[in-house]
């Protein structure tokens, strides 16, 4: 009995080690294709001469890629989108889990539907009207459109965080003399800090991974690194080396933030639906 | 400050919360409103804070109607059953909280002193530093009632203070919590599901049920005339005897299989359903002190020993009547001994039958 | 005074709003424009009322987009819940190993989809991939993953289940942390076999967590987009043009813009009402669970 289930516990654990080669081998991979150089890139596969030439092409911008410039489009519209998500949505989480009234119950379901629309359906039209409005290819444009990722999960995440308090906690402080915004600010707000932190992070990971709208909704200025990643791939040469390191870089930024909030994760990406 | 609700109504949803609930609690009175969890006692006290706003019916302090007037600027402070205290700050800030409020500013000077001083009367002084989370039960009620005695306040609103601790911390508590001078002086409004903390302390006690007041009075009223069978229920361990059966001509009340036979000092007509109430502490064993009782013929069904005294249950017939007796009394009885307790006429309190709609109401000496 | 109290939720939720209705007018003003001809050629449009949702139906293509949609997000869905359970029983055991992969088990699905796409695209490239010089050894070798219509489409699903395993994966373990042990104590003193005690137990039990796994992999599949743009653009052929890439060709390859949006919001009707199917079947789930514990 006991042979046999020690024989079952390798067995558990073999296939575990064979899902996470599978799920780690391509992430291993890019890093070694990244440091191929040029001329070993077809006649090898795990023997070669590595170099960080790779990296410092799509970083030093040759190629006419700007990939650097991408970078800090995709810092800059994602920290601006999930900045602009939490000053709008965090009342309006807070007023929907603390007061049950029609006005919030639409607004939540219209934010939870956005989560699962094809976004072509806004994107479509958004590209004619940032056309004439001017709104193409800027960072105004990104962070607007961006409020269709970014906001539902914060409004969602946020007032699950909300709910979770007891109001007792606020209510004393209206008795303490406090007034409701001082309530909501030295009380309330203090206590979600770690669920600000981490849909924070998270809004900002969905962010940053986001392609689509960048894909249509710019062209060159305010192009992110995940189109940016892409137009490595395009060319008349192939130039495996140089777009393996240009994913690797452009994933290392929601990689870092991913493991600090491992945590939260759970309640994130289930939209408040699942707790841990 | 009184404090005084009128007719005010409250609903969840399709829950009824309050249901014309009509209280005044006069000026410095302590006040306990007693009731079971869903009565609508926690909901009362935020509509007199002002954390809930009533449906209907309006809330007076100080003789004033505090409709418009939000919880910050009503001057009630309230210790709530959770505690309601900031997990995240010391105990010290807790306290302090009141006292850095707009509304309550001390200068930090003397908002020191005076958490200082309240610590002490509370003994949690050597707490101030600790943070809220690493405090027993007992020393978070302290710290609620603390923030709640830090600052002036037009009233004391107490909501279950002391339902957390245990029977003993409980038993000490309740002997300090009137020794306050603060407590002493204050309107108090205090909300128990306990009936004995409701007797030791309230100058006056009001009975909710279902979102009502069924009964307000003095502990005397409360016990010698309860309103009807649950509140008679609700006071008093060992429970109330509640013996069911007719009235006969005369004036002698009968229960259904003849085994009981009790003559009432209250006049009933002739037929009414009724149930005859009588406190275990009113039973004599033997009739010595009361030697004009009447006298019942039963044998001994159980005895549990209660510290000094005995609980007695007698089987007369199909009824049970519990009793309590000193120990030197009951110490030799044995199960089926043959006892003849007695009764007097005037502690019987009498009430109509009880109804599936609500419990039987007492039937009133004229 | 009382209008500002009744008034205050309401002023909490304005900015939220506002921005909502930020998104909602491009998706109101996306409507309207499918009702007329509007495109790059056509920048005057003329009403053609329910004109291109007709030609929308009656295209061959539209309904071969649809028939790729469906396999990519059956697919998808079944294979990453079926993987997902599996994983999360495993860690669940809780081994050395276990508590190591768990740790880095998030990775794949912080990777943006059309970025793993990237990475997938160079490894399975036919003559030079790396997947093709692992295989050969296993008589595998000279698969054309990306160049025939099945295996693009199988391709793109393998990426989706690369990146998506883990989401399934990572809910179905909280839940399984979150399951009474109580019932599982009972089985075990009654003797019950492994198999008996996952299939009355744990599964009913666990399945509304897998059930809200499943219902975002599902609708999100549906909407695919990056992964299938990066890997095969559709092709070769049309073999798997999903919905949205379809939409995607025909408004800005194209520039048919009101054709364009007509496919979005056929699919957003679809996805529509496979949200509202699954959602009434996770309650039915939720509340047998709850009989189970």
């Amino acid at each position: 009995m006991t042979h046999k289930k020690r024989l079952l516990g390798w067995l558990a654990d073999a296939a575990l080690v064979l899902y996470f080669l599978f799920a780690l081998f391509p992430i291993a991979w890019m890093v070694i294709l990244s440091l191929k150089p040029a001329d070993q890139l077809f006649s090898t596969y795990f023997s070669f001469t590595p170099t960080l030439g790779s990296y410092r092409t799509v970083l030093g911008d040759s190629e006419g890629i700007p990939f650097v410039r991408f970078f800090v489009n995709s810092l800059v519209v994602s920290v601006g989108a999930v900045a602009l998500s939490l000053v709008v949505g965090l009342p309006a989480a807070y007023a929907s889990a603390r007061w049950r009234f029609k006005g919030s119950e639409n607004l939540m379901f219209t934010l939870l539907s956005f989560r699962f629309a094809p976004e072509l359906t806004v994107i479509i039209p958004l590209f004619v009207l940032y056309q004439k409005l001017g709104l193409f290819d800027t960072y105004v444009g990104m962070v607007w459109v961006l409020q269709l990722v970014t906001l539902p999960l914060v409004v969602w995440i946020m007032r699950s965080y909300f709910a979770d308090l007891t109001p007792e906690l606020e209510q004393a402080a209206l008795l303490d003399g406090y007034s409701r915004k001082q309530a909501f600010f030295k009380v309330a707000l203090p206590l979600v800090k770690p669920g600000i932190a981490a849909v924070s992070l998270l809004a900002f990971i969905f962010a940053w991974n986001n392609f689509v709208f960048p894909l249509i909704l710019t062209s060159s200025s305010a192009q992110t690194v995940t189109v940016g990643a892409l137009s490595f791939l395009g060319g008349d040469r192939p130039r495996y080396n140089l777009t393996a390191a240009a994913a690797l870089v452009s994933v290392v930024p929601p990689l870092l933030l991913a493991l600090t909030i491992q945590r939260y994760l759970v309640r994130g990406l289930s939209f408040g639906a699942v707790k841990s | 400050m009184s404090v005084a609700l009128r007719d005010v109504h409250k609903r969840y949803g399709r829950t009824k919360a309050l249901d014309g609930i009509e209280l005044r609690v006069e000026e410095g009175e302590f006040f306990c409103l007693l009731g079971p969890s869903g009565a609508g006692k926690t909901t009362t006290l935020k509509t007199v804070a002002g954390l809930e706003r009533p449906d209907r019916g309006s809330v007076e302090i100080g003789g004033r109607d505090v409709r418009d007037v939000e919880p910050y600027d009503r001057g009630v402070a309230m210790c709530f059953e959770s505690y309601a205290l900031y997990p995240h700050r010391s105990v010290y800030d807790n306290l302090a909280s009141p006292l850095r409020s707009p509304r309550h500013r001390l200068p930090a000077a003397e908002a020191r002193d005076r958490v200082g001083a309240i610590a002490e009367l509370l003994g949690i002084s050597a707490l101030l530093d600790r943070p809220v989370g690493q405090l027993s039960n007992g020393q978070r009620q302290r710290v609620a009632l603390g923030r709640v005695l830090v600052r002036p306040a037009r009233a004391f609103l107490l909501d279950e203070p002391l339902s957390h601790l245990d029977a003993k911390l409980r038993q000490q508590m309740r002997a300090e919590l009137k020794a306050i001078g603060a407590v002493r002086r204050t309107t108090t409004l205090y909300v128990t599901h306990d009936s004995v903390e409701a007797l030791a302390l309230g100058d006056r006690i009001g009975v909710i049920r279902q979102g009502r007041i069924v009964q307000t009075g003095t502990r005397e009223d409360i016990w010698y005339r309860p309103h009807d069978t649950e509140v008679a229920r609700a006071f008093g361990r060992p429970r109330i005897n509640l013996l069911p059966g007719t009235v006969t001509g005369g004036g002698v009340f009968r229960s259904a299989d003849g085994a009981v036979e009790l003559p009432l000092a209250v006049p009933v007509p002739r037929g009414t359903e009724v149930l005859v109430g009588v406190r275990p502490r009113d039973v004599s064993l033997t009739g010595d002190m009361t030697g004009d009782g009447h006298r019942l013929a039963g044998s001994v069904y159980v005895t549990e020993v209660l510290g000094r005294s005995v609980e007695v249950t007698v089987r007369i017939g199909a009824q049970q009547l519990s009793l309590v007796a000193a120990r030197s009394e009951a110490g030799g009885l044995r199960v089926d001994d043959p006892v003849r307790p007695a009764v007097r006429p005037e502690s019987l309190l009498v009430f109509e039958a009880d109804r599936p709609e609500r419990p039987g109401r007492r039937i009133e000496r004229r | 005074m009382r209008l500002r109290l009744a008034l205050r939720p309401y002023l909490l939720i304005a900015p939220a709003l506002l921005l909502t209705c930020g998104i909602l007018y491009p998706f109101g003003l996306g409507l309207y424009y499918t009702l007329f001809d509007f495109s790059a050629s056509k920048p005057q449009p003329d009403m053609v009322r329910l004109h291109n949702y007709e030609t929308v139906f009656t295209e061959d293509a539209f309904w071969n987009s649809a028939w790729v949609t469906v396999q990519y997000a059956v697919g998808a869905a079944a294979v990453e819940t079926v993987l997902g359970v599996a994983v999360a029983l495993l860690l669940h055991r809780s081994s050395l190993v276990g508590r190591v992969l768990e740790k880095i088990l998030i990775l794949p699905l912080m990777i943006a989809p059309v970025i793993a796409a990237i990475m997938w695209k160079l490894m399975l490239q036919p003559s030079v991939g790396v997947v093709d010089h692992l295989l050969k050894p296993f008589g595998l070798g000279g698969v054309q993953w990306t160049d025939t219509p099945t295996g693009a489409l199988l391709s793109s699903i393998a990426v989706d289940v690369w990146v998506y395993t883990p989401f399934v994966a990572i809910l179905a373990l909280a839940g399984l942390r979150s399951l009474p042990t109580s019932p599982f104590e009972a089985a075990a003193v009654d003797g019950a076999g492994w198999w008996y005690t996952f299939r009355r137990l744990t599964l009913p039990m666990l399945w509304p967590y897998v059930l809200v796994a499943v219902i975002f992999r599902f609708m999100d599949s549906l909407k695919v987009f990056d992964i299938i743009y990066a890997l095969t653009e559709g092709g070769p052929g049309d073999s798997t043009v999903a919905l949205q890439i379809r939409a995607y060709l025909e408004a800005i390859r194209f520039q048919r813009y009101s054709f364009g949006i007509s496919y979005t919001i056929v699919l957003w009707a679809v996805v529509y009402l496979a949200a509202m199917v699954l959602v009434r079947h996770l309650g039915r789930s939720q509340r047998k669970a709850a009989e189970v514990k």
